[in-house]
């Protein structure tokens, strides 16, 4: 079974000026172990609010979901538990240190190793040594990231769910980001990643989904959706699809 | 729950709060210097008042027809405060450390004006007084003395009428100045020990056998001990004090707490690890216990430490003594009331978007939490009633008991219960509150605030309501021109409740017909809300009853308020004009057009109806009007929702407030109805509401009553083997 299966999943939610609001709907999708998929869409297409309901934060009002065998609605504990959420709205907390940071993380998602080891291991492996000790919010975006990062993953999750991670990141903050995603996938990690720019979506992921006004228009890789398409860049698949 | 998990939140919040230098001074250093300084700078300005008004010689002069004779009386006064003989003392006279010197002065009241009095007589010979307007000449009680003493006299004891030709002394003073207050009550004090001493050498002038005095004696014997006493005082407060320590010390943290991690992003981290919304609650709402009661203790200990080493004195009767029992059932209370405020604070964190959000909806928090911590400071309130069920009112009252050596066991145990349901309710209020979409995220964008006009209307209609009730008492406190029936009617009904109301659909560019609901109605209506006019009201007296089991009315309070609200100088019509007419259009204009319209998609219907009602409630003013009123507006907004017009509920609230008032004017006795009347007006009332279910032309455009989360179906799980 695939780690990520997603069947008919909905979010309608109430608005108190726009009265009822359908944010997702019918959203079906299945994500391979290992592999980098895409969700690419426009502001305001839906791609947050699925990602959040796939990380149990929101609770669907329709359709299912299941995260490695675990259903979102009956067991969203367990989901949790195995997945790693990052986002750009998803902060640090500044009276911390990074070290600590990595280590409350840890903790909390209930790490079955060595807690120790395992903060030591990712604070070498990121880089953060020199300013482990230090308060996060004494630290630069960079340092942030990295620290984000580290946490993202401290308990050691299968799955990775990145929503729009290189939102307001600088070129190199944002290449280094891309190249961390794909280490990750090298480790065998299955990678849930959002974003809205053509060419990260191109360069990272391995299968595309089109999402827009809440619906999955298209699934395939980049060689498919240009077959079905006959359009070469992605900027002209998506524009194909959204304008219908 | 994994209380493991939860151990693990509990000391990471600790952690953090320990390192928030600015938390730790606001909530732990600030108040333990700024009480004992508040508590000694206000003990020194009394002392030093007291010490002033000791040393004042009061200047004051004598005018009038009758100055001579006023002069003689102010001298039998002084001699007979010289020889400190013994002279019939009422109650409340206080003349130690009375010094006063007359001065002679062309005009007496420029003088006044000036400072160069502090107060003047002017003595009328009988015929003056007589010449003078009836309320005028009527005298005070104890003396014939024109004063204006700022307290009240007891309404039980009637004022006897002024006698043709007695002459009269005027005291004219400053009320502004306490000098002038305290030297005119003085000298009020003094003619009124002359005026004792000349009528019992009266009376014995004309053949009274024995001295006044000697017709009885009384002796008071306080049967309570001195602890007893104390523990009165202190009982009546306690609770009210504490909840403001928990209160104050807790909201810092709580504040923080969720609304802060929303502001800063971090809530959203959280709710993505292995933790449960229950186990982040937990641990938040732990800490803002631990934080409220170790400030709490603080603050306590720190005050006690002042009281041992004498820098704070007690009164010289009180005593207070603490046994283990006491102490205990006490902590037994203020455990789950400690836990009930922290969770309160924490449904308010978990409710607003942001740590300055959560400070806006703090305050009025705040003063409500005080209304029911005052009850234990009413009399005739027992704990063996159904204050048992109202949660702080009945530790307030139970403390009250306990301190005077009288433990309930049952109701304190149901006080307990009733306390820990109660925190237990909040906290998964709270658990809930961080699995609403839109109150997880702080940054996301809403819309109303850049489309503005109608759809910004939602957001901001209960500031405005807030603000409507703001002006409403501040006006009826402060405006005296605005005091009488006629004008305080006409301001609250066409500025306050029309005006706004036309205001906010102007500034909104609200459509009129939408949000006054004027919508036609199906005839049938008409006939239920006939039927509910006069049963609604006997319905309305019961609720009003069933509260009084709850907060007792004092009977004098609800004379007074029907002499208010039923001038007997003002003609009928016009008491069915300003009661019944005005209220009906302009008070359902308010709450069931306007605010029920800015409400409609915000809250689900039966939280619309309970919320419009409470708040029409509110602006009710009297406390013991709350409940009744805020029933009638249930009903007026119900039969809003089922009709999808404002009209019957105006129907309804002028029927209600005539019929009220034609009973009232008439003499009928309403209070006395016994249960068969609102047993049968209550089947009338509900066969009205069945009539107008039946003729429901609903209110459009309502948020759904059901949520709309359905659990998805698991058609993906694996087969079980």
């Amino acid at each position: 079974m695939d780690p990520v299966v997603v069947r008919g999943l909905a979010k309608t939610f109430y608005d108190e000026a726009r009265g009822e609001v359908k944010a997702v709907q019918d959203v079906s999708f299945e994500c391979h172990a290992g592999e980098i998929f895409g969700l690419l869409g426009a502001n305001g297409a839906g791609k947050t609010t699925t990602l959040r309901m796939l990380s149990t934060i929101l609770a669907p009002t329709g359709g299912s979901a299941m995260i490695l065998g675990h259903d979102i609605a009956a067991d969203p504990t367990a989901v949790r538990k195995c997945l790693g959420f990052f986002s750009a709205s998803t902060a640090l907390y500044p009276r911390l240190t990074a070290r600590e940071t990595i280590e409350f993380f840890a903790r909390i998602n209930q790490y079955a190793g060595d807690v120790k080891q395992r903060v030591d291991y990712l604070v070498e492996r990121f880089g953060i040594s020199k300013y482990a000790s230090a308060r996060v919010d004494k630290l630069s975006t960079g340092m942030k990231q990295k620290v984000s990062i580290a946490r993202t993953v401290a308990h050691d999750p299968p799955l990775l769910i990145f929503d729009e991670p290189t939102v307001g990141l600088d070129v190199l903050n944002a290449l280094e980001m891309h190249e961390v995603i794909k280490e990750f996938r090298a480790h065998g990690k299955t990678i849930l990643f959002s974003t809205h720019i053509m060419s990260e979506a191109e360069k990272l992921c391995d299968r595309i989904a089109i999402i827009h006004a809440g619906r999955i228009l298209a699934c395939d890789n980049l060689e498919g959706l240009r077959r079905a398409t006959g359009a070469r860049y992605l900027e002209d698949i998506f524009i194909h699809y959204a304008r219908g | 729950m994994n209380w493991q998990t939860v151990r693990v939140l509990f000391s990471h919040e600790l952690r953090m709060l320990l390192r928030d230098r600015r938390t730790i001074f606001v909530a732990v250093l600030l108040p333990l210097v700024l009480y004992p300084v508040i508590f000694f700078a206000t003990k020194s300005t009394t002392e030093r008042r007291e010490k002033n008004l000791a040393a004042t010689v009061y200047k004051y002069a004598v005018t009038g027809a009758q100055a001579e004779q006023v002069r003689e009386w102010i001298r039998r006064g002084a001699e007979s405060l010289a020889r400190a003989a013994p002279a019939p003392k009422s109650g409340s006279e206080n003349l130690a450390d009375f010094k006063f010197r007359e001065i002679t002065i062309p005009d007496p009241a420029a003088g006044l004006k000036a400072g160069d009095l502090h107060f003047y007589l002017e003595g009328l010979g009988g015929s003056e007084a007589d010449a003078l307007p009836q309320k005028e000449s009527e005298p005070k009680r104890e003396a014939a003395v024109e004063t204006a003493k700022s307290s009240a006299p007891d309404p039980q004891i009637p004022a006897p009428k002024r006698l043709p030709g007695v002459p009269m002394i005027r005291i004219y003073f400053q009320g502004d100045r306490d000098d002038s207050q305290a030297g005119s009550s003085k000298m009020r004090d003094l003619l009124g020990r002359v005026q004792r001493l000349e009528r019992d050498e009266l009376l014995i002038a004309r053949g009274f056998q024995i001295h006044p005095d000697q017709v009885m004696t009384t002796a008071d014997t306080n049967v309570a001990s001195a602890a007893q006493v104390t523990g009165s005082y202190i009982g009546r407060f306690l609770t009210l004090f504490l909840l403001i320590f928990l209160l104050s010390a807790g909201s810092i943290v709580a504040m923080d707490s969720i609304a802060g991690e929303k502001e800063r992003g971090s809530l959203e981290t959280l709710l993505t690890t292995a933790a449960r919304r229950g186990e982040i609650v937990a641990a938040k709402q732990l800490l803002i216990v631990t934080v409220a009661l170790l400030v709490t203790v603080i603050q306590i200990a720190n005050l006690l430490a002042y009281v041992t080493f004498k820098l704070i004195k007690l009164p010289s009767n009180w005593t207070i003594e603490a046994p283990p029992a006491t102490i205990l059932t006490l902590l037994l209370l203020f455990v789950p009331l400690a836990a009930f405020t922290a969770s309160i604070l924490l449904m308010i964190s978990a409710y607003a978007k942001s740590y300055k959000e959560a400070q806006l909806y703090f305050f009025p928090v705040y003063l409500i939490s005080m209304i029911p911590a005052l009850a234990g400071v009413l009399p005739g309130i027992a704990l063996r009633s159904a204050i048992v069920l109202v949660p702080v009112a009945n530790v307030s009252v139970a403390v009250r008991e306990i301190m005077v050596g009288k433990f309930d066991w049952p109701m304190i145990a149901a006080v307990f219960a009733v306390m820990t349901l109660a925190a237990g309710w909040a906290v998964r209020a709270s658990a809930k509150m961080l699995s609403n979409e839109s109150l997880i995220t702080a940054s996301e964008v809403d819309m109303a605030d850049f489309a503005g006009g109608s759809a910004l209307f939602p957001k901001h209609v209960l500031r405005w309501y807030a603000v409507m009730a703001v002006v409403l008492f501040a006006v009826a406190l402060n405006v005296p021109q605005l005091s009488t029936f006629r004008a305080q009617v006409l301001f609250n009904e066409l500025v306050i409740f029309l005006g706004a109301a036309l205001l906010m659909i102007r500034k909104y560019r609200l459509n009129v017909r939408e949000a006054l609901a004027l919508r036609a109605v199906r005839p049938l209506v008409w006939l239920g809300v006939l039927l509910a006019v006069p049963s609604g009201l006997v319905v309305a007296i019961g609720v009003f009853r069933l509260a009084n089991l709850i907060f007792p009315v004092p009977e004098r309070m609800l004379e007074q308020f029907s002499r208010d609200i039923m001038p007997k100088q003002v003609p009928f019509w016009q008491l069915m004009f300003f009661i019944s007419i005005l209220p009906g259009i302009c008070e359902e204009i308010a709450f069931r057009g306007t605010l029920l319209y800015g409400l409609r998609r915000k809250l689900r219907p039966i939280a619309l109806v309970l919320t419009v009602g409470l708040i029409f409630g509110l602006f009710h003013v009297a406390l013991f009007r709350i409940l009744p009123t805020a029933f009638l507006g249930v009903i007026l907004t119900t039969m809003a929702l089922l009709t999808g017009s404002i009209f019957p509920g105006m129907v309804m609230h002028a029927g209600n407030n005539a019929l009220s008032l034609w009973l009232g004017v008439s003499g009928y006795p309403l209070g006395n109805l016994t249960w068969p009347w609102y047993l049968a007006a209550a089947v009338v009332f509900a066969l009205a509401f069945y009539i107008l279910y039946r003729a429901r032309t609903p209110y459009p455009d309502l948020r759904p009553q059901t949520s709309d989360f359905r659990p998805p179906t698991s058609d993906l799980r694996p087969p079980t083997p």
